[in-house]
């Protein structure tokens, strides 16, 4: 009998699904800057956009990081406008901690404002059960 | 004594069987894709704040203006009302607004965590736009 000639692509297949499990693993965690632990508020209306952009976070001790990087209070006019000349309709992300003082955020809402930021969402949690 | 026969597949099959490996690779993406939204963060689109000087309009709109205390009380266009009355008023307010846009205010010393709590209300009840109002202190 004559023995058909084929080629096993169930390896490819594998290594195939393994590569998109880890580029489903990595590129979030690549694409946004959410390694300092802030406990966002939560919201039912949240809107999700995997996208490169600017996150600005301000923890409950009042610290001020931008893409992960701590900066001085007076510092982030320049930085942010430093990262917005590259792309104005960059996504800037504002992180706060849900405990702190709402005046604060406008703060930094104002000053993103103030440097030409385009499209500003307030970063948020989806509550449990949701 | 009958000797038996063993039996033999005509092709013995060579290699791995990675058929159920792929099974388990595939539920394990769908798996990831089903879940992954929920690990990572989301967020609210707002206006960011500004002090403007109000300009006359000819179209006049129903208005939307929440101001939030101190004490935890909101005011919905310069009237007391309770969280519940809130959303009992909003989509009716909404309704008759063409432009659907709610301008929120708070007070010096108000959590960042209510004013999302309300600003996640307006938009459940149908707000277009989100603003958030910075008075001069």
């Amino acid at each position: 009998m004559k023995r058909m000639a084929n080629i096993d692509i169930l390896p490819m297949a594998c290594v195939g699904l393994i590569l998109v499990l880890a580029m489903m693993i990595l590129a979030p965690l690549v694409m946004t800057h959410t390694q300092t632990q802030v406990d966002v508020p939560k919201a039912h209306t949240s809107e999700i956009k995997t996208e490169e952009n600017l996150t600005i976070t301000y923890t409950i001790e009042g610290r001020l990081l931008v893409n992960d990087i701590e900066i001085l209070p007076e510092e982030l006019d320049q930085v942010v406008a430093e990262e917005l000349a590259r792309d104005p309709y960059q996504l800037v992300i504002v992180r706060a901690d849900k405990d702190v003082l709402h005046d604060d955020v406008l703060e930094i809402l104002a000053s993103m404002k103030k440097v030409g930021a385009k499209r500003i969402a307030c970063a948020t949690k989806r509550p449990k059960g949701d | 004594m009958r000797k038996r026969k063993r039996l033999r597949f005509e092709h013995e099959p060579q290699g791995l069987i990675l058929n159920s490996l792929v099974d388990i690779a595939l539920s394990l993406v769908i798996g990831f894709i089903v879940t992954i939204p929920l690990f990572f963060e989301s967020g609210i689109f707002v206006n960011a704040p500004g002090v403007a000087k109000a300009g006359a309009s000819d179209v006049s709109d129903i208005k939307v203006n929440i101001h939030l205390l101190d004490d935890g009380a909101i005011l919905l266009n310069e009237e007391i009302v309770t969280y519940q009355r809130l959303t009992e008023l909003l989509p009716e307010l909404l309704a008759r607004s063409v432009e659907r846009k709610v301008i929120i205010s708070t007070e010096a010393y108000v959590k960042y965590e209510r004013v999302i709590t309300v600003l996640d209300l307006a938009k459940q009840k149908g707000a277009g736009q989100l603003a958030l109002l910075r008075s001069k202190r």
